[in-house]
């Protein structure tokens, strides 16, 4: 064996490849870590460079990689044997079969082992040093070896041991390198379905047991990890991890112990042998027929050569699809999506949504990678075909032309390409029958399947010709394209980010049904003929240089392809040439003359001078918006729409104002025409940033007014090269007024806000909003300085198939040609905040009644793109609902309508505008609710309404803590009409998801984590945390004192011009309706951040009798309170917290037979309660009202006391 | 149709000479390429079968010229190489029917004709349907022949074809080939000198890139003919009868050395006349042509 162990090594040493191995992985290792190319795990922000688990995720991602120098070294040592042919001098030698694989493996595997090593060097050495490049090393800690080596023992080395032995048995048994690229690829698959169940909480525990590479159990366990725990702690080898490492670990032995048994190691037997005897016995049999030899005619015109590359094409197709590889990986890739599809395929809330065309389209979508990988590997196998079987001399001597042997491995790959695509085309529309969406769109399985991925599919194996052809050697291709592939995100990193420079970037974009494909046909048609241009020219060099006979030197091969170029090949050259550079041209012209283009490190130096230079006027005394009226004329068929109005300016102020500085719409497609009534001059323009600064004729003494005129016109030319609008489309628009009207003075908003995008333009860090008791912030409301309330009047015009609408109410429509006109007035002040929308709608009407006789009845109306009826009765009675409560507890509804509306997906979220809330087609429109999941739909849009109360009605000061008031209220208003509405089960299951994505929010925190009197536009926290928070303040202190200090907080501040409300006023109305006992709650809530962890450690019950049960519980609590980074500090204990006991309730599911709330006072508490049925389960805070880290030990399953034995 | 040979020389990358300045003239009829393992015979022929570009010289069929209009000759050859391999999976009948779509015979009626005949021919019609993988070599070569045969050829080229074939499979070869057409053009190449003298009109004697000898097989043996002289010797003498008699081929007859000598008288008393045949020619052409090699060293 040792002899064996010996040989690989020598071999393997003796082999230049296996340093290159090293250097790779070693390279790899060190430009991730010391170059800001790579961003894994949860760096950026607090998180730390070398933080053990950042390194992990580096290391893992780098293992994917890795795979296929694993499964080079590993999957040859047997077969190599038998390759060579020296298996039978091996096998005839007195070695035991023992002997021979286990030494061939473990030589092998310390190589791999050896390689490895290069993982851990580089990374170390990536971060040891001050490279000049680096920006700067403020993200890393001192140096600590087991921040890399705790990684690399918990996942780097099972890994390998598990991949060693998959491609051994592999290499081994299926003596083809080809079935080890396929166990490379399945397993890459693997990982690539696992990491779609990440998304889902239901299906997490399978995605950490299922990914091969460890990455899904990595994930679940640091998951919650707060910045502070991702910097000091390390990779637990124990729960989900441990789980998978010993399944992974099962996997690879028993690879190993079945290679054992099943490897023969006797010869291969001589199958002609028996054959040979027929074959003479036939022979014989045959020996008298005379044989004429036919006349025949040999044909070589063009239509010949048809013939030949039809002959051919089949030929290489049949060839690729019978391969035991291309089997397996296409049966792999068929298998995953149907596993996708059936045990995942939820969004948002773990929600069905229905199984669209272009759902099933993007799912196949995920595979789009290893659409690349299969097509680059299989062009090296077909380019190298005839050399392969050694039948090279005998096809190269036939008289076929050069183009037919190259047209028709292309074709044949193409058939492949198109195979693979039908067969998993069949596969999506299989999936949508079965998931009962019968609604097949063809034009996205074509569009999507056989436009866009096929048109990939082609372009990489027309380089995949081009590189082989070129280099002529299989392998050095492979690399190559390898290289090339890692080139191009590289490229993006030193600021290459056009999309020409990207071989085979063309996007057809998100597909809406609302809009289809859109405005992105276009440009993909044009990148596709661009690349396609580009192909043809590699195609036609591709068939000038391919060695045809036995000479492969380059001087021979560039006489030859002199010789080859005819004029057919010429002019085909010179066509493709123009097309690409006509193309290229064409589309420079779009993106880059008709359109602005910028990368983004311009975008952001562009960002920090506007900073720079209007900074100053941040704080200048200007007047605000009190009224506004505007025209919008919108052509949806171009993509233009027109506005022109005015706005009433008043000088609020108590300063005479002169100047009047405007921030036009930065917008390169839109232009903006001012002009002040009473007499005006332009003082200064920069024309950079869109900023100008008016002197008015007539300065403005606080209290005056004046009219400011504008024309806005906004036209789509051409096409840009990313980030193309996506507002006015064709069916569809939505935008609002702060992207594309003028605003008064300097926008904050255009401010770099990330620290490190800051430091890197040598800014001054800044806070992200203002402090809550900053008079300046006061002073103005989230919408804003522009405006405090404002009356508002549109006419807006679209084309005759679509209807506009806008806030306000219904004054007048009228058709003039084929255009129709639409004006809307609001009767009452609104927020300076207003949405423009067209598109095809079909509507539904409905009314409301208040159910106070005084208020008036109100106008419900849904506007949806035709097909999507699914949930629109769940939204109709969402806003029926949700009317009625808020007007039972807070106070009557301001407006007499209330309208929705779809927008197409481009964007994910639904918005509250007055008396109108736009609603994305992606979160309400195409759910496929069932009876026990969240209702999103009736949720969302109770949330919306609540809007209506807490943004509109109650407008709060745009200062730190200000979500708390609109987003967070919103939230606990729609979280209690669910409650009116829905089972508790739908209730418990919705705060599940909230708990998750909170703590989840907490680890991706890029700068501090706020309490939510302080929030900071941090989502997890004014929407997740609040409706945690503001559901277990219910609970404490009841609804309806919860209701009664907002319905008091409504009152005081409802329809106020400044100072506007801040959180901490809204905590006040809290505290007042808090007894004292409980007031440390508020504390715990809104000031800090504060985290239990509750357990049950006991739960034992004894049966008195069948109504008499005595329950013994242990539990443990502990209280924690973080810092911004997530550092705990644990808290005195003084806390009142649920003590709940299950029953199995007569629906055979847990019902509660028992819950109170406890004095809890220290750590360890024993409880003893009676209750009248037996007892399932028990536990503290057994319905999770408190924000728990580990929510599922809280309960636990109750057994029966054992009888003490006397 | 001749084919003419002028003046082609090749180098490889590694300084190997493989043809050092050949000029053939090779008629129709059957046409023998002697000569050792690595005399360059393989690079003769693929430069013949358009599939290696020589450094200098030119090659003529007919009208042809066989380095430029690769097409044009590809179109009349039939070409069976020393080394080839088959897909393993793919029946005889289906690769030699996929082949011969690549030859032009496009009509596919008159193809599965030619196909059938061609098996026949060749005595594979029985195996038509099993996989290549499974062949025996003999066998194989056969399927070689029968695809170089394909749309009846104008220039046959056939490297080392019976290499490795037992003696029927040998011989069932050489028939087949001996059945080729009159007004062909057949280059065999071999380093068997029966082969060549079983079959061939004309024949060349290659070694190390050069031509030493061409001409018909009976004419070169009259050249020689009483001038070879042969004895039964001891192993330990071998030596000594190299050094000083002009040995140009040795091999065992019952375990003792027999000794070829080529002199123009009897070397002594002890040699035998013997009656010349081809072999002997080649090895006296390869001996002096290695001899003044061996001087230099």
């Amino acid at each position: 064996m040792l002899e064996f162990i010996k040989f690989e090594l020598n071999y393997r040493f003796s082999r230049p490849v296996t340093y290159i191995y090293f250097l790779i992985v070693f390279l790899m290792a060190f430009l991730a870590t010391s170059t800001d190319i790579v961003r894994a795990g949860g760096s950026g922000g607090k998180v730390m460079e070398n933080a053990p688990v950042v390194i992990t995720a580096l290391m893992l991602a780098i293992m994917i990689f890795a795979i296929f120098i694993t499964s080079a070294v590993m999957g040859v040592p047997v077969l190599r044997d038998f390759e060579h042919k020296t298996d039978s001098m091996v096998f005839t030698t007195p070695v035991s079969k023992w002997q021979y694989l286990s030494g061939k493996f473990i030589g092998s595997f310390i190589i791999v082992l050896l390689i490895s090593s290069g993982l851990l060097l580089g990374a170390m050495f990536g971060q040891s040093f001050q490279w000049p490049w680096k920006d700067n090393m403020d993200n890393l800690m001192a140096f600590n070896f087991m921040y890399y080596w705790n990684p690399y023992v918990i996942f780097v080395l099972p890994n390998l041991f598990i991949f060693s032995a998959i491609f051994f048995l592999g290499g081994s048994l299926g003596k083809k390198m080809t079935v080890v690229y396929a166990q490379g690829i399945i397993l890459f698959m693997g990982y690539l379905v696992a990491q779609t169940f990440l998304a889902e909480l239901d299906n997490q525990n399978l995605a950490a047991i299922l990914d091969p590479f460890g990455f899904g159990s990595l994930a679940v366990t640091t998951q919650y990890w707060t910045v502070a725990e991702q910097n000091t702690q390390f990779i637990p080898f124990s729960g989900f991890i441990l789980y998978n490492r010993l399944v992974w670990g099962a996997v690879g032995i028993a690879s190993l112990a079945f290679l054992f048994i099943r490897f023969n190691f006797q010869l291969a037997g001589n199958a002609s042998r028996k054959t040979k005897k027929k074959g003479t016995r036939e022979e014989r049999e045959l020996k008298d027929q005379v044989i004429e030899s036919p006349v025949v005619q040999q044909i070589f015109g063009f239509s010949a050569q048809l013939t030949q590359i039809r002959s051919l094409s089949w030929f290489y197709f049949k060839w690729i699809i019978k391969q035991v590889p291309f089997i397996s990986i296409a049966l792999a890739g068929v298998a995953f999506v149907f596993i996708i599809a059936f045990v995942g395929g939820t969004g948002g809330y773990d929600i069905e949504v229905y199984m669209t065309s272009s759902r099933a389209v993007d799912m196949i979508g995920i595979f789009n990678l290893f659409f690349i990988i299969i097509t680059v590997f299989y062009t090296g196998e077909i380019v190298w075909k005839e050399r392969d079987v050694k039948m090279n001399l005998i096809y190269d001597a036939l008289p076929f032309p050069n183009y037919v042997s190259t047209a028709s491995k292309f074709i044949g790959m193409v058939l492949m390409s198109i195979f693979i695509l039908i067969m998993l085309m069949v596969c999506g529309i299989l999936i949508q029958l079965i998931k009962g969406y019968p609604v097949i769109e063809w034009n996205v399985y074509l569009t999507s399947l056989f436009g866009d991925t096929l048109a990939l599919m082609i372009l990489y194996l027309i380089l995949g010709l081009f590189v082989q052809a070129l280099v002529n050697h299989k392998f050095v291709g492979f690399g190559l394209m390898f290289a090339f592939y890692i080139s191009m995100i590289v490229m993006s990193e030193v600021g290459i980010e056009h999309a020409m420079f990207y071989f085979g970037r063309a996007s057809v974009g998100n597909y809406s049904e609302m809009n289809n494909y859109g405005h992105y046909l276009t440009p993909f048609s044009w990148f596709n003929l661009y690349w396609f241009g580009l192909a043809a020219i590699f195609y036609a060099v591709a068939i000038l240089f391919t060695v045809r006979g036995i000479d492969s030197s380059f001087a021979v091969r560039l006489k030859l392809g002199q010789q080859r170029m005819t004029r057919n090949a010429l002019v085909t050259i010179v066509g493709a040439l123009i097309i690409f550079a006509g193309s290229g041209a064409y589309i420079y012209y779009n993106t880059n003359v008709l359109n602005e283009y910028q990368n983004s490190d311009d975008g952001k130096a562009d960002r920090a001078r506007y900073e720079r230079t209007l900074n100053q006027y941040e704080w200048i005394a200007q007047p605000k918006i009190i009224d506004t009226y505007v025209d919008v004329d919108l052509y949806p068929k171009s993509r233009d729409f027109k506005a022109s109005g005015y706005y009433v300016l008043k000088n609020k102020s108590d300063e005479t104002i002169d100047q009047i500085h405007i921030q036009k719409s930065v917008d390169n497609q839109l232009t903006t025409d001012l002009s002040f009534e009473g007499g005006f001059s332009v003082d200064t323009v920069y024309e950079d940033f869109k900023y100008t600064v008016f002197n008015l004729d007539n300065p403005l003494a606080p209290g005056d007014s004046v009219k400011m005129n504008f024309d806005v016109v906004f036209t789509t030319v051409g096409f840009k090269e990313s980030g193309s609008n996506t507002d006015v489309v064709y069916n569809g628009t939505f935008f609002n007024n702060s992207a594309y009207f003028p605003s008064i003075g300097y926008n904050s908003g255009f401010e770099l806000s990330s620290d490190d995008d800051r430091k890197e333009q040598d800014l001054e860090v800044k806070e992200r909003m203002m402090e809550t008791d900053d008079p300046r912030g006061i002073a103005q409301s989230l919408f804003g300085d522009d405006a405090d309330k404002i009356s508002f009047e549109v006419v807006v015009s679209t084309d005759s198939s679509q209807i506009a609408i806008a806030p306000g109410y219904l004054q007048k429509k009228w058709n003039e040609g084929d255009r129709v006109y639409y004006h809307y007035k609001m009767d009452t002040p609104m927020v300076n905040f207003y949405s423009i929308i067209s598109a095809d709608f079909v509507v539904i009407k409905d009314t409301w009644q208040p159910p106070v006789d005084t208020l008036q009845e109100v106008n419900l109306e849904i506007y949806y793109n035709k097909g999507h009826e699914y949930n629109t009765e769940r939204m109709m009675n969402g806003m029926k609902e949700a009317l009625t409560y808020y007007t039972k507890n807070f106070s009557p509804y301001q407006f007499r309508q209330l309208r929705i509306m779809e927008f197409p997906k481009y964007r994910s979220f639904a918005q509250s505008f007055a008396n109108t809330v736009p609603f994305s087609e992606g979160i309400g429109f195409i759910q496929n609710i069932k009876t026990n999941d969240v209702d999103l739909p009736f949720y969302v849009t109770a949330h919306e309404v609540a809007h209506q109360w807490w943004g509109h009605q109650v407008t709060e000061a745009g200062v730190k803590g200000n979500a708390m008031l609109s987003e967070t209220l919103s939230q606990y208003s729609a979280l209690m009409v669910m409650k009116k509405n829905f089972k508790p089960e739908i209730i418990k299951e919705f705060l599940k998801h909230e708990l998750n994505s909170y703590l989840m929010g907490r680890t991706f925190e890029q700068k501090k984590e706020m309490p939510l009197y302080q929030v900071e536009g941090q989502g997890y926290i004014h929407y997740r945390k609040g409706s945690l928070v503001m559901y277990a303040l219910q609970d404490y202190i009841g609804e309806d004192s919860v209701n009664a200090a907002l319905k008091r907080f409504n009152e005081d501040w409802a329809f106020k011009d400044a100072p506007y409300p801040t959180s901490k006023d809204l905590i006040s109305y809290y505290r007042e309706v808090t007894p004292d006992s409980l007031q440390y709650i508020i504390t715990d809530m809104f000031e800090t951040i504060t985290l239990f962890e509750n357990k049950t450690t006991e739960a034992e019950y004894e049966k008195v009798s069948d109504t008499e049960y005595i329950v013994d519980l242990d539990v443990s609590t502990i209280k924690y309170q973080a810092d911004s980074l997530g550092n705990e500090e644990a808290q005195r204990l003084k806390d009142w917290i649920d003590i709940g006991v299950f029953a199995e309730g007569s629906d055979g599911k847990d019902s509660l037979i028992y819950l109170q709330k406890h004095k809890i006072t220290q750590e360890e508490n024993s409880f003893t309660l009676t209750v009248g049925a037996e007892p399932v389960k028990a536990g503290i805070d057994p319905i999770n009202k408190l924000i728990d880290r580990n929510p599922k030990d809280n309960v636990k399953s109750v057994t029966e006391k054992e009888e003490e034995a006397i | 149709m001749n084919l003419s040979i002028q003046n082609l020389s090749k180098t490889y990358p590694n300084g190997v000479q493989a043809l050092k300045d050949v000029n053939l003239e090779i008629p129709v009829g059957m046409f023998g390429l002697l000569g050792p393992n690595g005399a360059g015979k393989s690079s003769l022929m693929r430069t013949i079968a358009t599939l290696q570009e020589p450094d200098t010289g030119s090659i003529q069929l007919g009208d042809l010229n066989v380095l430029t209009q690769k097409t044009e000759v590809r179109k009349v050859l039939g070409y069976l190489p020393q080394e080839f391999g088959v897909y393993p999976k793919v029946s005889a009948i289906d690769l030699l029917d996929h082949i011969a779509v690549l030859k032009g015979i496009t009509n596919g009626k008159e193809r599965t004709k030619l196909v059938k005949s061609l098996l026949q021919k060749t005595n594979l019609w029985q195996h038509r349907k099993k996989g290549l993988g499974g062949y025996s070599g003999g066998m194989k070569q056969r399927f070689g022949i029968a695809q170089a045969l394909i749309s009846d050829p104008k220039l046959i080229i056939v490297d080392e074809p019976t290499a490795g074939l037992d003696p029927a499979e040998r011989n069932r070869f050489l028939n087949l080939l001996s059945e080729i057409g009159e007004n062909t053009v057949v280059i065999l190449s071999t380093h068997i000198v029966d082969d060549v003298k079983e079959l061939c009109t004309n024949m060349a004697i290659i070694n190390q890139g050069e031509v030493l000898k061409t001409g018909n097989p009976l004419e070169a043996i009259s050249e020689v003919e009483g001038k070879i002289w042969s004895k039964t010797i001891e192993k330990e003498e071998l030596p000594t009868y190299q050094d000083k008699f002009n040995v140009i081929s040795e091999r065992l007859i019952a375990g003792k050395p027999e000794i070829h000598v080529h002199s123009d008288g009897r070397p002594d008393d002890s040699f035998a006349p013997k009656v010349a045949d081809l072999e002997d020619v080649y090895f006296s052409r390869i001996k002096e042509s290695t001899q003044p090699a061996e001087v230099a060293v």
